[in-house]
């Protein structure tokens, strides 16, 4: 369970990147976030894991006990052992690429254990077994030992959401976790993560709506650091336009009409 | 077509006449003569021939202080490696606080800008002479160079890198040991390969002014004007830096194979 009250953030000069963003996302919520670029998903989601402070509101989200705190109010220690309950997947660039598959997944018990004992000790074999656990459920134990450089980007991106389930989290955020990635690796990512909605609460910012309507329960939407749209996943045309405003029109002519010549070029050539 | 016009050159032109005209002015102000060019050549040739042959009965009493020269650069770049990576996570933007960086980077530009012979003469001054001057000497010669090379290496890990740890609930500690250490070592190793070869080089000239080694046999064979003497340590000092050199190529080399097949 996450909850997010009245959210603000300010530039020093003047410009409000967040504006009052309040939303609670439960148990079995696949949430997606849409907006254009510079509407403040990305700002969002970083409150929600404390890597950003807020100016004003509040970030709550539960602890192992149950027990909701503020996420913005803790101090650097309480801040660490919240986070390690936190599971993030980046676009990319998130693992160690010189350590193998399964040490990166180990990575992400780090703010559970002792650091002292990580450092100068490692990680113990239970730990390892545990691992190995997590990798064999999402079908990659044979890659273990790999150094995790020689993967691909979406067998990078699965091992990233295998370490963020290591950590056995209350809340899993992705940001952008597709945006790297082919169409057919965006679509098994996708299929990946939302069934793991089902055990705990997961936050995405997502550029396809057409992803989003597929595999998210609810869609969040923001223009300009302030939501307009919180409900069901599947947006018509009008919302489309809404969210995105001109740009995407622009976007879409750009794109079609070379495509468009191309195909007539192709039909001509094929006639002849 | 205007790229190729020749004013693109115009301050590249300029720049070699002024540079020209700077180099005279300061050959006639420091008065450099021609003459005694030649001259010295002349006498340099004469230098040379009396070396010949080298003497070869001391060649055996010359093995010792070259190992000694090799230990010395070895133990130096040992612990000069170890105190670099000290300053470069220090030095290093995305892991150190501003003001401990600023610290960090003005020890480690000041380590690089006093020459090694005025260190090592003051460390004399401190310890007196024989090798332990010497390696501290060496150790610190590693910090200004290895310390911003490798600073700026482990600032071009990218930040999403270090995020992503933080966001697991890693501390600092945790982040350099898991996150930063791995990605940095194959510089590491080859940074500290080449310094290894000028450290071989140093250690010659830090024992002629005192730090023992080979360094010491040369300088002691030239001021007894053992010509031959001299020469059989000077061919001692040409194998070991050749050697370590074609070594170190050697590693560096492997490093690299193995660091593209990843």
């Amino acid at each position: 369970m996450i909850e997010v009250k009245n959210i603000c953030k300010t530039l020093p000069n003047g410009k409000q990147l967040l504006k009052d963003i309040s939303f609670s996302v439960k148990q079995g919520e696949f949430v997606g976030i849409l907006g254009s670029s510079g509407a403040g998903k990305t700002l969002t989601l970083r409150c929600l894991n404390g890597l950003l402070k807020p100016d004003s509101g509040e970030v709550l989200v539960s602890n192992s006990n149950g027990e909701m705190q503020n996420i913005s109010t803790l101090n650097k220690k309480n801040l660490r052992i919240a986070r390690s309950k936190i599971g993030v997947i980046f676009q990319g660039y998130n693992l160690v690429k010189r350590l193998s598959v399964l040490e990166n997944i180990m990575i992400g018990k780090l703010g559970q254990i002792n650091p002292w004992r990580s450092i100068f000790y490692g990680f113990t074999d239970a730990e390892a077994a545990a691992a190995m656990e997590v990798l064999e459920r999402f079908k990659m134990a044979h890659l273990a030992n790999n150094p995790t450089g020689s993967l691909s980007g979406g067998e990078m991106q699965r091992v990233a959401i295998a370490r963020a389930m290591f950590q056995e989290p209350q809340v899993l955020l992705a940001d952008e976790p597709i945006s790297n990635l082919d169409p057919g690796n965006a679509q098994m990512i996708m299929e990946l993560i939302a069934p793991l909605a089902a055990t705990v609460p997961v936050i995405g910012v997502f550029h396809q709506p057409e992803m989003t309507a597929k595999y998210c329960t609810r869609v969040i939407a923001l223009k300009e650091g302030r939501i307009i749209y919180d409900g069901k996943p599947e947006l018509n045309n009008a919302q489309l336009n809404e969210i995105y405003g001109e740009e995407l029109q622009k976007v879409i002519t750009k794109i079609a009409e070379p495509e468009l010549n191309a195909l007539n070029t192709t039909n001509a050539n094929e006639a002849i | 077509m205007k790229q190729f016009s020749i004013k693109r050159y115009y301050p590249i032109i300029v720049g070699l006449i002024v540079f020209a005209a700077l180099s005279w002015g300061a050959a006639i102000s420091c008065q450099i003569e021609w003459t005694g060019l030649f001259e010295g050549i002349g006498k340099g040739m004469f230098f040379l021939k009396n070396l010949f042959p080298p003497d070869w009965e001391a060649f055996p009493e010359m093995l010792q202080p070259a190992l000694d020269s090799l230990i010395l650069a070895f133990l130096g770049t040992f612990f000069g490696t170890l105190m670099a990576v000290v300053f470069a996570v220090l030095g290093a933007a995305n892991i150190a606080h501003p003001i401990v960086r600023t610290i960090s980077r003005f020890l480690i530009g000041l380590e690089r800008s006093l020459p090694e012979l005025f260190i090592l003469l003051f460390l004399i001054a401190a310890f007196g002479l024989g090798s332990m001057p010497g390696i501290i000497c060496l150790s610190l010669g590693c910090i200004g160079m290895l310390g911003k090379l490798l600073a700026d290496a482990i600032e071009e890990i990218d930040s999403v890198l270090i995020q992503s740890l933080t966001a697991v609930g890693a501390n600092k500690l945790q982040i350099i040991v898991f996150g930063i250490f791995p990605e940095i070592l194959p510089k590491l190793l080859a940074y500290s390969l080449f310094r290894l070869e000028i450290n071989i080089r140093l250690s010659v000239i830090l024992g002629a002014v005192g730090a023992g080694g080979i360094g010491y046999e040369l300088d002691y064979a030239f001021s007894m004007l053992q010509y031959h003497r001299a020469f059989s340590a000077l061919l001692v000092v040409l194998v070991l830096i050749f050697g370590i050199e074609k070594l170190s190529a050697y590693l560096r080399n492997m490093l690299n194979i193995k660091a593209n097949l990843k």
